[in-house]
């Protein structure tokens, strides 16, 4: 857990690396869905006025909405209710997998226990607590938030001539330069040239030049 | 070996596994037979980029793959029909034999209270004053002399109690069940409560022969499934209170994911038992066509069934 992610180790050897969400996303995908419920049942009940299907009908709906909602978005969406969505979080069990309507059911149930004294304050400490970000509802039904990854698109190289290295990088090192040509747009060329100095006990240059065969070296990365 | 050899080698490979993933993502599945043996070569060339230190573009990219692989390969829906048979038939009559003690403690908390309050009420009528107000008393004792229960409140009238049955009650069960998790504190207080109401109520309207007689048919049928509902549902909310103070050889962790495990075939049998006593309560007991003789006999028939159900059901499994 030392970069903030998780990491399952398959049958197969391989690692799976997910991020866990923190409080303030998963509050803010809460309220999105509060407020979708609300109108859903302000539609819902406009519905029933019309055609008059008295109050019995709107209390089951409001049954249906109040603890079905979360369930059945989570159980036929992919574990993503529509605030989720919005954030890019999604509800899997602690084994990466899709929830179902046991873990579903359990952990939006104990959102009951969460919300106690007042305002989710449980859910909020539990979650302080917990390594993984787990409100209680979580850990009795055996699920975690997780960030949907951000789909990395296999980037192009700059387009100058490759140049070798003179010794291999390791991946994180490799990660830290392409990181810098990726900003590069958003960086002055002060800086630039000042952060490619840094890397003179590779480049054995400084300044402009150092940033030129730094540039060469990240072309030539995938080679 | 250079990565670009490398990437050349494996082209074919991983446009495969990336056709089947698109396609899936349009419900085209396709036939992939042999979906497992390409996901384990995949899996070979993430861990020998790993390994080899190829350049991270490369390794995300396979990681990404590898991860909606993993999804679509264990996290595929397999289709269980019997399951809610089994919990219902089975594992729910088993575990509430098996959390007996548990459940004794549940009915000492509401029988107990109920049965002191309702004989404290019973021989000092003025002792429900204590613990109910006189307004809530009064609107109870008017509700239960009024004509409603010779002429029946219409089918309107039934289905909107049946709506405010399934809102209030199944909600406070899922409220009981929840609470239960602080050491069962808020489920024994829900179960006491609910006793000394249910108590008071039945002394105070047990003494007026008009409302007793109203009472009782209406009470009698759906209060098996409701009573026995409630205290299951405080039974399981209380199981994961204890597990949370006693975990045992686990972690608290992994102690409250186990008892959740065992004990939500409970959780399901209590909800569905107390949603059954919604139903009678608005569509039988306030029916005024049923004369109340039918109403003592289905009231008689129904306690004794779940006690039996309680008692052998599920036992052939497990012999």
């Amino acid at each position: 857990m030392i970069n903030g992610r998780l990491s399952l180790i398959t049958p197969e050897g391989v690692r799976i690396l997910m991020t866990p969400a923190g409080p303030s996303a998963r509050a803010w995908a809460w309220a999105i869905d509060i407020l979708i419920c609300f109108g859903l049942y302000l539609l819902y009940s406009i519905v029933v006025g019309v055609l008059n299907l008295g109050t019995g009908a709107l209390l089951i709906g409001l049954f249906v909405l109040y603890w079905g909602y979360p369930i059945i978005s989570e159980v036929y969406f992919n574990g993503r209710s529509i605030g989720k969505r919005a954030l890019r979080l999604k509800v899997v069990r602690a084994d990466g997998l899709p929830v179902g309507w046991r873990e579903s059911t359990l952990r939006n149930l104990m959102l009951v226990a969460d919300f106690l004294p007042a305002l989710y304050l449980t859910g909020l400490l539990c979650m302080l607590f917990d390594l993984q970000f787990r409100r209680l509802g979580d850990i009795v039904a055996g699920t975690q938030v997780i960030y949907l990854d951000i789909v990395s698109k296999r980037v192009a190289p700059p387009e100058v001539d490759p140049i070798p290295l003179p010794y291999p990088l390791t991946p994180e090192q490799q990660r830290v330069l392409i990181g810098l040509f990726e900003r590069e747009a958003n960086i002055p060329i002060e800086r630039l040239h000042e952060l490619a100095s840094f890397a003179e006990p590779l480049t054995g240059e400084k300044g402009e030049a150092s940033l030129a065969r730094l540039r060469g070296f990240v072309a030539g990365l995938n080679q | 070996m250079k990565q670009k050899q490398f990437e050349l080698q494996h082209e074919t490979l991983w446009h495969n596994i990336e056709l089947i993933l698109v396609n899936d993502k349009k419900n085209k599945p396709e036939s992939i037979e042999n979906f497992p043996a390409l996901y384990r070569r995949l899996c070979q060339t993430l861990a020998l980029a790993q390994q080899r230190g190829y350049s991270p573009a490369l390794t995300d990219y396979l990681q990404k793959m590898v991860g909606d692989c993993h999804q679509r390969l264990y996290g595929t829906k397999v289709e269980r029909p019997l399951t809610l048979h089994r919990w219902l038939f089975n594992e729910f009559p088993q575990r509430v034999r098996e959390e007996w003690r548990l459940l004794l403690f549940m009915n000492i908390a509401f029988w107990g209270v109920a049965l002191i309050t309702g004989l404290l009420v019973w021989y000092q009528p003025d002792m429900a004053y204590h613990f109910m107000g006189a307004k809530e008393i009064e609107k109870i004792q008017d509700m239960y002399q009024s004509n409603a229960f010779k002429t029946g409140r219409g089918a309107e009238g039934d289905f909107t109690m049946f709506g405010f049955y399934i809102w209030n009650n199944v909600s406070i069960d899922f409220r009981t069940f929840a609470g239960g998790i602080f050491a069962g504190v808020p489920a024994l207080l829900i179960m006491g409560f609910n006793g000394m109401h249910m108590g008071v109520v039945t002394a105070v309207l047990h003494a007026d022969s008009v409302t007793r007689n109203n009472f009782w048919p209406f009470v009698i049928t759906h209060s098996s499934f409701e009573i026995i509902g409630m205290l299951l549902a405080g039974v399981a909310g209380m199981r994961l209170g204890l597990t949370l103070l006693h975990p045992k050889r686990l972690s608290r962790r992994h102690a409250l994911y186990q008892a959740s495990v065992r004990i939500f075939p409970v959780f399901v049998g209590a909800t569905i038992l107390t949603f059954i006593a919604a139903f009678f309560e608005a569509f039988f007991c306030a029916n005024a066509a049923i004369p109340s003789t039918v109403k003592y006999i289905a009231g008689a028939i129904c306690w004794t069934g779940l006690i039996l159900f309680f008692a052998f059901a599920g036992r052939q499994r497990s012999a």
